[in-house]
């Protein structure tokens, strides 16, 4: 077969992904830097206004305060999430009775859909009825209104998060079961203890995956919505409006598609930035078996 | 292994023609001869079924004579899945939308004007409630009707205020009659307040009032001040009047006596609305704002609050009314119900609380039929361990304000059926289907005549209250600004930071003025380059020199909108 049929074969059959790609991404994506341009409330024609969006976001204080709690949110939830789900993956890998069993539970949590974890959450943190304020009051604490307070929307939010953390777990239990077991026992011979192992092998071992999981953090909480759109609306006083809920609320409750595209284009270029440091970052602390 | 292959494909194929073949359709098929009108609602569950019914009606009558077929599609996010489909090219022929998004879909010239259609059926602004018929028009051009309305008064339970009496008499207050003042209101609710000690700290076990429950009116909070947020004549936002910030600084007046944590805390204890853990069903509140679908709710989930001393010997009766069957002799009807109070009308007659049952007996002493009926609304009030009044305003003289709501039936831009549609519009505004629906949802009507079936059977006791609300020259609606959605959600904001205390109202306030009057000078400007003439017109009408753009130290001054 010539190199053109070859060609031609190849193309025809990814040609159902790549006619879905161009109708159904890259021709939205293009679409939307050209709307982030205009003001359009998808009814009306769009109508060209330059780089007004883009100023008036440098002026709009709901924006900064919105990429705020983001950033606020990723600052808590990322190396969080990160810490509970190493620590559960590592309990995990422990050969002890029931190993199975425990994997099945962590990992269910993440096969709940989201509205019903929100709802289960939402009696969880009520402050009269739920169970948190409950098991505090058992202990003689006073536990807050945890969605409805300033302070404490916000990491109830993020202690929220570490509920789904069973994918990453198993991620790093994969990756744990690919450390080799030489390494372990040339450590122990060296006199390295339990944390000198978990220091000096394991994370340095895993540290490709905890990159990958990484990554994967900075692009899933930048753009965090569904829980805190069910949970908080935003509130108490904006506490909790991440930039993807400001963006969701200027496109289809205030009809400024215009201004949400300019939206959408900063939150895809933060993403991209911080993705970029996490890379150039790995260079220091990413090491790969091999090399 | 090649065999195995085919008989695979074969049977998933076959299973696929199967389902289209066989399988679920989108919608009912509209029959011969008759043209198909989408229409797409918001509505599921029993509301939801209680429109479809009216449909059917209008499909079996109207419908029929007229060659017209209305489909009925519940669906979520019915504003945002119209406006994409009317994007689209592809709208529904009706949309039943929420009230604020009239004028929002009006002002990008999403919707289509009903003015004609309506003249020609007699559908005029005196047929409707006035407030009702204003907020569906647009810079003087009709855009939707009613489907279903609302009017909002002070909710208050009986045995909390009985419970405290003494302490209201000595406050010097009728624990019988409803507060009329706003001072009033605000003095009764601290007496009614009621704090326990435990562990050396004080909580709130009930309180008189929240104005952060529901939180679903503080935008409107200003009507009960005479004051609004938007002046519709001049096209302006009055977001910094001094009586709309009077009106904000009324809920932090709330923070500051029960405390700030107190008041967030013990919010933060309520179940929500939509179940027995509702703080008005728990006695967890004595007086709060709500509309006159409350009265299903309570029917619904605590309906001993609708039984309120019915002996428990009347209360058997109108349970076991199912269990009565025709044949049934006098005898085991009495041992169902217990002795027949008095032979009425056509039958012997139970009294079974708030309801009357009816039993006939044929010659030979068996059931022939039964009925139960609902005491007349005036006279079911005594059972109510709930009361309804107008929510009292701040300004002396200022009658039955009240906030004012809607469902409204619209024609998206772009339907091929814009006449069909609204002669299925038409029909629900007929004063017959209006109440019957308005009834099934617990609702007020929005028209101007109501009759005395509506009056007398309706499920909420307390309908008149809600009704005279809704007439009243002080009812107010949400504002026919196209911006509205994005106003009130800075607006709810701003309420917040008031009543958590960040910051005061005057403050919360500006901070939205000058958002706000900017966007809303721009969004003006941009529909005048687009050739928008109704926006044209709507800037004209503002006036030169108008408050858009202006900072908020300007509109301080601002008299109140009325």
């Amino acid at each position: 077969m010539s190199e053109s049929k070859q060609l031609a074969k190849g193309l025809a059959f990814i040609s159902p992904w790549l006619v879905g790609f161009l109708l159904f991404t890259f021709t939205p994506v293009v679409l939307s830097l050209y709307y982030s341009l205009c003001d359009y409330s998808l009814i009306q024609p769009p109508l060209y206004v330059g780089l007004e969006n883009y100023s008036n976001l440098a002026r709009d204080a709901v924006f900064w305060k919105s990429l705020w709690n983001t950033f606020v949110y990723a600052a808590m939830a990322i190396p969080g999430a990160m810490m509970v789900s190493l620590g559960l993956a590592m309990l995990l890998n422990a050969k002890i009775a029931g190993q199975g069993i425990y994997r099945t539970i962590i990992f269910l949590p993440s096969l709940v859909p989201i509205v019903a974890s929100s709802m289960l959450w939402l009696w969880l943190f009520n402050a009269k009825l739920g169970l948190f304020n409950a098991i505090l009051n058992m202990v003689g604490i006073e536990g807050p209104g945890w969605l409805t307070d300033v302070r404490w929307a916000m990491p109830s939010l993020v202690l929220m998060s570490f509920w789904g953390v069973g994918y990453t777990v198993t991620i790093y239990l994969a990756g744990l079961q690919d450390v080799p077991r030489e390494l372990y026992e040339a450590a122990e011979i060296d006199g390295a203890g339990v944390w000198g192992r978990v220091w000096n092998v394991t994370l340095p071992m895993l540290s490709p995956v905890i990159f990958f999981n990484l990554i994967m953090a900075i692009i899933g909480t930048l753009q965090v919505f569904a829980i805190p759109y069910i949970m908080t609306e935003g509130g108490p006083a904006q506490a909790t409006t991440f930039i993807t809920m400001y963006l969701y609320d200027n496109a289809f409750r205030y009809l400024k598609m215009g201004y949400a595209s300019a939206l959408a284009w900063v939150q895809l270029l933060l993403i991209l930035s911080l993705t970029a440091v996490a890379f150039w970052s790995s260079r220091r602390w990413v090491h790969y078996q091999g090399k | 292994m090649k065999g195995f292959k085919t008989i695979v494909i074969a049977g998933l194929l076959l299973t696929g023609a199967g389902i289209l073949a066989f399988g679920p359709r989108a919608g009912a098929k509209a029959p011969a001869g008759r043209v198909r009108v989408q229409y797409w609602e918001k509505w599921t569950g029993n509301e939801g079924s209680q429109m479809q019914e009216v449909v059917r009606d209008f499909n079996e009558t109207v419908g029929k004579e007229k060659g017209i077929f209305v489909e009925y599609l519940s669906m979520s996010q019915i504003d945002r899945k119209t406006l994409v489909a009317t994007a689209a090219g592809v709208p529904p022929d009706v949309a039943g939308m929420w009230d604020a998004q009239t004028a929002q879909f009006a002002g990008i010239d999403a919707l289509e004007p009903l003015d004609e259609m309506a003249r020609e059926k007699g559908i005029t602004r005196d047929y409707y409630k006035h407030a009702y018929w204003d907020a569906c028009t647009y810079n003087g051009k009709l855009y939707g009707l009613v489907s279903t309305p609302s009017s909002i008064a002070l909710h208050y339970n009986k045995e909390i205020i009985e419970g405290k009496a003494d302490e209201l008499r000595k406050a010097g207050f009728d624990p019988d009659v409803p507060p009329k003042t706003m001072q009033e209101l605000d003095k009764r609710a601290e007496v009614l307040d009621t704090w326990v000690e435990d562990g050396g700290r004080r909580y709130l076990k009930v309180t008189g009032l929240l104005p952060i429950e529901p939180d679903w009116y503080l935008t409107s909070l200003p009507f009960w001040w005479g004051a609004e947020f938007f002046d519709g004549k001049t096209q302006k936002l009055n977001l910094t009047d001094p009586q709309c910030i009077a009106a904000y600084e009324w809920t932090a007046s709330y923070s500051k006596r029960l405390g700030k944590v107190a008041m967030t805390e013990f919010k933060a204890g309520f179940g929500g609305f939509n179940s027995p853990q509702n703080p008005f069903l728990q006695g967890e509140i004595a007086m709060e704002m709500q509309g006159p679908w409350m009265a299903n709710y309570i029917e619904d989930l605590r309906p001993s609050m609708n039984r309120w001393r019915v002996p428990e010997e009347k209360q058997a009766r109108e349970r076991n009314f199912s269990k009565l069957d025709v044949g049934m002799t006098r005898g085991e009807v009495e041992d169902v119900l217990g002795r027949g109070e008095k032979s009425g009308g056509d039958g012997v007659v139970w009294d079974a609380g708030i309801r009357t049952i009816t039993v006939r007996f044929d010659e030979g002493g068996r059931v022939s039929g039964k009925r139960m009926e609902l005491l007349p609304a005036k006279e079911r009030r005594k059972y109510t361990q709930w009361g309804v009044a107008p929510f009292p305003s701040a300004v002396p003289g200022l009658e039955n304000a009240a906030h004012v709501g809607f469902d409204v039936l619209c024609i998206p831009k772009g339907s091929k059926l814009k006449k069909e549609a609204f002669e299925f519009i038409a029909y629900v505004n007929r004063q017959e289907v209006m109440e019957k629906l308005c009834m099934l949802h617990c609702k007020n009507s929005p028209l101007a005549q109501v009759s005395e079936n509506f009056k007398t059977n309706h499920p909420n006791p307390y309908i008149e209250v809600f009704d005279t609300l809704a007439a009243s020259p002080n009812a107010r609606t949400v504002p026919s600004c196209p911006i509205w959605p994005e106003v009130a959600a800075e607006l709810t904001v701003a309420a917040q930071k008031t009543y958590l205390l960040q910051k005061t109202a005057a403050e919360a306030l500006a901070e939205v003025d000058g958002r706000m009057q900017g966007r809303w000078a721009r969004f003006r400007e941009l529909q005048k380059a687009r050739g928008n003439t109704a926006m044209a017109e709507a800037a004209g009408a503002a006036g030169a020199g108008d408050g858009a753009g202006r900072g908020a130290g300007e509109m301080a001054g601002t008299g109140a909108a009325r």
